[in-house]
Formats: C-alpha cells, sequence, structure tokens
C-alpha cells in the first residue's frame, strides 16, 4: 500500500508505504522461499473480519493551498504479475 | 507349445486382475491419464469440465513448475542429497498431483525429469506434465473422504458428490464430506510427510479456523470459492482481480490541519481502514 499526495503545484510528495505478507522462515532466523525449507511463518497479512488501521500524518511546504491524498494498494503475487487492487483519493483544503 | 501358450493367457489374466490401486504400479503418464483422466468425464459434464480448465487446479503442476523445479534440483539433489523417487515427489504431488501416489519410483525420477526440463522451456515437456493436476477424479473420488477410518475408503468408479444424484455411466455416493472446508483443508493447509517433516506451502486453512471460524466467520471455503456468483468448479483466487477486490474494503479519511503553533504548517491527518471479506488472511503464502 502506497500513500502519496500531490500538491496545488503539482508537486508529488511519498507519504507512506505498508506491506502485508507472511514470511517464511527455517530455524536459522532466514527468510526463506521453498515449501520445503519453510518452518515457520511471521504473518504480517490483513486477517480476516476485522479492518487494519493505519494513521499517518504528513507535513507540506508553507503555502501549499491543497493536496490529493492517494492511497494505491497492489496485489503482489509472482515477479512480473500484480494487480490495482483499490486506488482511492481524497481532496483537502488548507484555509487560511 | 500349448501349455506354453496356456500359461502366457493365465498371466495375461492375471495382471489385468490386479487392481491399479496397487503402490508402485503404474509406470508411465499414459497409464495414469488413462485411468485417472478428465478426458472421461468430459463428455457429459461439458460445463463444469470447461469451468475447471480455468481454475488452476487444471494447472497444478505446470502453474508451480519453478517451485517443483527448485524442490528437486536445490531441496533434493544439492542439499538433501535424496533420490528423486515417489516418496520424495510426493511431498510436493500429495496436493500437486495426487494421481502420481501409485506411480512407480522409475515415474517418479521421470517426472523430476520432465519437470526440470520443462522448467528449461521444454514444450514437449510441459505438455506431459500438464496431464498432471488436480482433477475431477481426485476430488471426488481420490480425495474425497476425510473420514477414512470412520466411514471408509472411497470405493473405485464411484463418484462423491454433494446430491448424490444417480447416474447410468457410474455409481454415485451423496457425501457430506465434499461439501465441507475440511474436504479443502487437505490440500490448503500443512502437510506432514510419512517421516514426519513438516511441509508449509500453504497454510490458508490454518488461518480459516484460528481467525476466521474463531471470530464468528460462517461461511466455508465452497460458498465462497463455488455456490457464489455460480462461481462453480473455476475456483478463482489470488490471481482474479474481481475476487481480490471483494476480499478487500478499503476506506479513506483525510483533514487538513495547520500544526507547528505560529508557524501553521499544513498538514493532513490520513486514516485507512482495510477491511478483509475473506475467509481467511490476505494474501496467503
Ligand atoms: C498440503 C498441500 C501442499 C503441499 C504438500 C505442497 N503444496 Fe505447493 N501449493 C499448495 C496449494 C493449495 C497452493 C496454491 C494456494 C495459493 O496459491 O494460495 C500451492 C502453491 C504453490 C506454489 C505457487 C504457485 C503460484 O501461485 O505461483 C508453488 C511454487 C508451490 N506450491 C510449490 C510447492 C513445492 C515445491 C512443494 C514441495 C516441496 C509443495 N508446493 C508442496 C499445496 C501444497
Ligand atoms: C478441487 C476439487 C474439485 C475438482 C477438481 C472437481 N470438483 Fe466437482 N465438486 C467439488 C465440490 C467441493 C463440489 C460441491 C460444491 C458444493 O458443495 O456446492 C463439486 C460438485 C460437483 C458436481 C455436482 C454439482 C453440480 O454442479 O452439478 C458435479 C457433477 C461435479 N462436481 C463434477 C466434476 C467434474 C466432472 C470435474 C472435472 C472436470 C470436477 N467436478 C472437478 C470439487 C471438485
Ligand atoms: C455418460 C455420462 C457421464 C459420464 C461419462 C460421467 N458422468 Fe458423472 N454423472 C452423470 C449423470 C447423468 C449424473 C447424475 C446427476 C446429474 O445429472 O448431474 C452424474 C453425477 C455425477 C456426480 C454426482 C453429483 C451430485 O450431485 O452429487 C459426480 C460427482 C460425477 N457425476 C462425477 C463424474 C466424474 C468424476 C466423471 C469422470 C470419471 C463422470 N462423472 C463421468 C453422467 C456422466
Ligand atoms: C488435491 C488437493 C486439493 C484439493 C482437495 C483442493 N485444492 Fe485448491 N488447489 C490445490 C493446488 C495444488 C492449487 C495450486 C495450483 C497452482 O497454483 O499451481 C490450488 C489452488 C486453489 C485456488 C486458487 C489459488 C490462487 O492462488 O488463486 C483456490 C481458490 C482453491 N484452490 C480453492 C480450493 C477449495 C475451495 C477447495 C475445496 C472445495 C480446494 N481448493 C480443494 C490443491 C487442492
Ligand atoms: C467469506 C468468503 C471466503 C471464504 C469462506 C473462503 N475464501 Fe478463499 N478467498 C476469498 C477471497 C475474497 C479471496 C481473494 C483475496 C485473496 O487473494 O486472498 C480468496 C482467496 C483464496 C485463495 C488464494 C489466496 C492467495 O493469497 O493466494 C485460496 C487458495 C483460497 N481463497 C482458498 C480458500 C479455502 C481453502 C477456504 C476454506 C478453508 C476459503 N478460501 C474460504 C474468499 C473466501
Amino acid at each position: 500500500m502506497d500513500v502519496t499526495a500531490r500538491t496545488d503545484t503539482g508537486a508529488v510528495i511519498n507519504i507512506g508505504k505498508k506491506e502485508y505478507r507472511e514470511i517464511g522462515m527455517d530455524l536459522d532466523g532466514n527468510e526463506r522461499l521453498g515449501a520445503w525449507q519453510i518452518k515457520e511463518i511471521i504473518d504480517l497479512s490483513l486477517p480476516p473480519g476485522k479492518t487494519t488501521e493505519e494513521r499517518f500524518v504528513a507535513e507540506f511546504p508553507e503555502g501549499t493551498k491543497s493536496v490529493d491524498i492517494e492511497v494505491l494498494l497492489t496485489y503482489y503475487l509472482t515477479p512480473g504479475y500484480q494487480s490495482v487492487v483499490h486506488r482511492v483519493s481524497k481532496k483537502v483544503a488548507f484555509e487560511r | 507349445m500349448r501349455t506354453t501358450k496356456f500359461i502366457g493367457y493365465m498371466l495375461v489374466t492375471f495382471f489385468l486382475l490386479i487392481p491399479v490401486a496397487v503402490r508402485g504400479e503404474i509406470n508411465t503418464i499414459d497409464e495414469i491419464e488413462k485411468t485417472y483422466g478428465d478426458k472421461a468425464c468430459m463428455t457429459c459434464h461439458e460445463k463444469i469440465h470447461g469451468e475447471w480448465q480455468k481454475s488452476l487446479h487444471s494447472r497444478s503442476v505446470i502453474h508451480s513448475l519453478g517451485g517443483l523445479r527448485n524442490f528437486i534440483v536445490f531441496g533434493l539433489k544439492r542439499d538433501w542429497k535424496k533420490p528423486v523417487n515417489r516418496e520424495n515427489l510426493m511431498r510436493c504431488m500429495h496436493c500437486h498431483a495426487p494421481l502420481l501416489e501409485q506411480a512407480s519410483d522409475s515415474l517418479a525420477a521421470e517426472v523430476g525429469e520432465l519437470v526440470q526440463s520443462a522448467f528449461d522451456g521444454n514444450e514437449g515437456a510441459k505438455k506431459q506434465l500438464s496431464r498432471l493436476n488436480v482433477n475431477c477424479i481426485v476430488c471426488h473420488n481420490t480425495v474425497a473422504e476425510v473420514e477414512i477410518n470412520l466411514r471408509g475408503a472411497t470405493k473405485p468408479g464411484v463418484y462423491y458428490g454433494p446430491s448424490g444424484r444417480s447416474s447410468a455411466a457410474h455409481g454415485t455416493e451423496k457425501s457430506k464430506t465434499i461439501t465441507s472446508s475440511a474436504f479443502c483443508s487437505r490440500c490448503h493447509w500443512l502437510y506432514t510427510p510419512p517421516d514426519g517433516d513438516t511441509l508449509y506451502c500453504n497454510t490458508l486453512y490454518g488461518s480459516y479456523q484460528d481467525a476466521y471460524k474463531a471470530a464468528g466467520g460462517a461461511a466455508a471455503c465452497q460458498d465462497c470459492h463455488m455456490r457464489a456468483k455460480g462461481r462453480g468448479h473455476t475456483f478463482p483466487g489470488a490471481y482474479v482481480p474481481e475476487m481480490v477486490k471483494e476480499g478487500i474494503d478499503i476506506d479513506l479519511q483525510a483533514t487538513g490541519v495547520r500544526v507547528q503553533p505560529g508557524k501553521g504548517v499544513p498538514a493532513a491527518i490520513i486514516t485507512i481502514g482495510l477491511f478483509n471479506n475473506a475467509g481467511h488472511r490476505i494474501p496467503d503464502g
């Protein structure tokens, strides 16, 4: 999940990034990909039936009048195969 | 002269009478296809066959070729220094191609060679391997019963289905198992090979039990993956974008504020909620 902002002047600012996945480990503490090598799983995925909430606070340059916040959720399967699950955005204005 | 012929005749019948279900009996992929192939079901169950062909179950070896090849080349040969025989190949094929359960060690070795040459781009080898998969007979007979000790093993030539509607073409039996999540757990969970090792290929059923059912989730695997939206035997999953979209709802809240007293730096407070609608973790593996 990538969170970015585009300011009213057209600048694109990276706000944050978050990955949800499982890490398969061998017993020596190394990440492994082979099914026969994995003996432990560190679960950083999204649990079912629950909302996983993320919060970010982003500061912008002096004089910024508004920003478009965009969240891009991408599903990575195998190298070379990925799909966009959601792309949502919201405009935020800073009044004087 | 007469006696030799008679013995010859006797021998032939003898071999024909041996049931196929004996370990180490099958020596070629042709034989597997003849005995357990999906073609025999295609004529009458055409629609289901077409759906199944779109599913990953119909490509369960060639779709996982890279991983299977690495297991043979790096796992078995380089690290473990073990032969590519039936027992070792079944560590993966228990789920990826249960039809090999009755393969001889020489057929297992041949499949190992095919996996390597298909990985190297040999189309002929890939075509051979595409005949090994999770097909109609696997699900509706070979692995159809989970409570084997209570109900007994499945009967050859009888196909276990949700209603058991009878057919002149073959025996049918109504099966509660096949409509249950436990049925899918045979292949979508941890696997313990006979030597007691553990295999973590795909442990999604664990999440279904511990995180979804435990929190009150009521749907079975078949509800979402088969019955919903007439998905039938296409079994959509992570490779079907609509399915993934259906799995996750997103909510974005953002408010503009000014931080740092006196300076009034423009800032945004962003809250993102991701709700998982599936019956298990997303993603898996
Ligand atoms: C307990 C059953 C089981 C065993 C044993 C098993 N697998 Fe799997 N494997 C699965 C299932 C089910 C999937 C697909 C699930 C998914 O995509 O979420 C899968 C997926 C895969 C994939 C990924 C396919 C993709 O989506 O790109 C690879 C590679 C793979 N397996 C390799 C192996 C290897 C190598 C072994 C043996 C060392 C093995 N598997 C043993 C059940 C198993
Ligand atoms: C991965 C396992 C799996 C495979 C492979 C599979 N089936 Fe099924 N099949 C099921 C399950 C599970 C059900 C029950 C669905 C339910 O409970 O709603 C079912 C239901 C059926 C039914 C009865 C329901 C209906 O729609 O008429 C028939 C007939 C059937 N399958 C035939 C086949 C044929 C033919 C093939 C091969 C082309 C096949 N199946 C492949 C698991 C499988
Ligand atoms: C000559 C036609 C024919 C062939 C070939 C055939 N079937 Fe069937 N099958 C039927 C008919 C007719 C029914 C009765 C129910 C129906 O109409 O779907 C049936 C029912 C079933 C059921 C039970 C469905 C339920 O609702 O419980 C399963 C499972 C099944 N077949 C699997 C298979 C498999 C696997 C093969 C291939 C090995 C196969 N069939 C080959 C005609 C056939
Ligand atoms: C005999 C073993 C076996 C059984 C039984 C089985 N599966 Fe699978 N399933 C597999 C394998 C192996 C794959 C992965 C094939 C690949 O990607 O190479 C798979 C793939 C899938 C996928 C696609 C995964 C993806 O990455 O998109 C779904 C969805 C699925 N199975 C659901 C089910 C459901 C639901 C059931 C029970 C009704 C079931 N399976 C029963 C072995 C099995
Ligand atoms: C409440 C609906 C629901 C239930 C119940 C459910 N699934 Fe899923 N499943 C989904 C959705 C939605 C996705 C797509 C999101 C994703 O890729 O994880 C999915 C994805 C999958 C995948 C691909 C996962 C990956 O990351 O490669 C497999 C395999 C699978 N399911 C198997 C099963 C099995 C087996 C069961 C029963 C133990 C089950 N599902 C129960 C909705 C469900």
